[in-house]
């Protein structure tokens, strides 16, 4: 090998030696710029079904809160929490009564019952009304007490509701009622809306709430 | 001349692998700021593929001590980042009021807590990797396992 080509090597191996040394720097400034860059990057796939919670408050502090939990993110954990009377996915409830009603039989009977409203109250205080809707349990609360109107409204569909009682006696299985909400189209669950608060739960396939 | 740079090319391939393999998984980086008197100021940025590596020096009675003190939680968490890696760009979790904004995301595989304060400012940035693997030694440390 000659001089000429001796020198042009030895270059060479220097130039990459110093390029492979400085690389790691590059991608070490990258993995810690990347976060700050990439804070607007919100697609997820589309099977996938979020549960969203969103809290804002219009009082002096103005607080926003949101949560967005991957239903399947919730039915694999569920069941790793073991405390109290949680157990593998499942609520015990002492028995299925509260307050002297036999719940899964007043389950049992919306189930079985055709569409139509089961409770309408209207007075000066509150309206209230519960019903069976296109699969659905509608419950919606106005309370018109003291000039600060706050409403409630709850949408659970059936099938989530038999898949909570699916459980054996006493339990609630909350594992078998995310399943079942998985399954459902996109949907508003709980709003609540009062002077001060504004309370939204629902579901869809986006992971953003905004 | 040929010689050196052979043995700096030699040292160079070396160095990138180590380097390589050392960052391969990212960097663990942990920022805390007290805005207070005597408050604490952390800046912290480590390899993540180091952390599992330095657990192995971690006394095992040391490492059982916490295995039997988070024993309850181990399963929780470890169930709640392999889940979480299947979301790599997600927002879990966000707060903000007129002075605080705390905010719990995954971004490129990389667990972020931020946490802004007028009395302190937490960012936290952790590949679920690395919580996997530090979750499933200190799992092996526990006491039966």
């Amino acid at each position: 090998m000659s001089d000429r080509n001796n020198g042009f090597f030895a270059r060479t191996a220097l130039i990459s030696a110093a390029a492979l040394l400085l690389s790691p720097l590059g991608a070490l400034a990258q993995s810690a710029t990347a976060p700050a860059n990439s804070s607007q990057s919100t697609t997820s796939a589309s099977k996938d079904r979020w549960l969203h919670v969103r809290v804002i408050s219009s009082d002096a502090k103005g607080e926003t809160v949101r949560v967005n939990v991957p239903l399947e993110l919730a039915e694999k954990i569920l069941p790793a929490i073991n405390k109290e009377r949680l157990h593998n996915g499942k609520v015990k409830i002492d028995d299925a009564h509260v307050n002297d009603v036999d719940l899964r039989a007043l389950v049992e009977a919306i189930r079985t019952t055709k569409d139509g409203e089961f409770v309408t109250v209207q007075s000066n205080d509150c309206d209230v009304r519960v019903a069976k809707q296109s699969n659905h349990l509608i419950v919606h609360v106005l309370d018109k007490e003291n000039s600060k109107k706050s409403e409630v409204e709850i949408k659970v569909p059936m099938k989530v509701i038999d898949a909570l009682f699916s459980a054996g006696k006493d339990e609630l299985d909350l594992v078998a009622a995310l399943h079942a909400l998985s399954a459902q189209g996109d949907t508003e669950l709980v709003s609540v809306k009062d002077h001060e608060n504004t309370v939204r739960v629902w579901l869809d396939s986006k992971n953003v709430t905004d | 001349m040929m010689l050196l740079a052979k043995a700096v090319l030699g040292l160079g391939s070396t160095i990138v692998l180590a380097g390589a393999y050392t960052f391969r998984e990212g960097v663990l980086r942990i920022d805390v700021d007290e805005y207070r008197s005597g408050g604490s100021h952390v800046h912290l940025w480590v390899p993540a593929a180091a952390v599992p590596m330095a657990m192995h020096f971690v006394p095992s009675q040391h490492m059982r001590h916490v295995s039997a003190q988070a024993r309850e939680a181990m399963p929780i968490l470890h169930a709640f980042v392999k889940e979480l890696k299947k979301y790599p760009d997600a927002d879990f979790v966000e707060i903000i009021d007129s002075d605080q904004h705390v905010r719990m995301r995954t971004r490129d595989g990389k667990l972020q807590i931020d946490v802004d304060a007028p009395d302190q400012k937490v960012h936290v940035l952790c590949p679920l990797s690395t919580i996997e693997d530090v979750t499933r030694q200190i799992e092996e440390q526990a006491p039966g396992a």
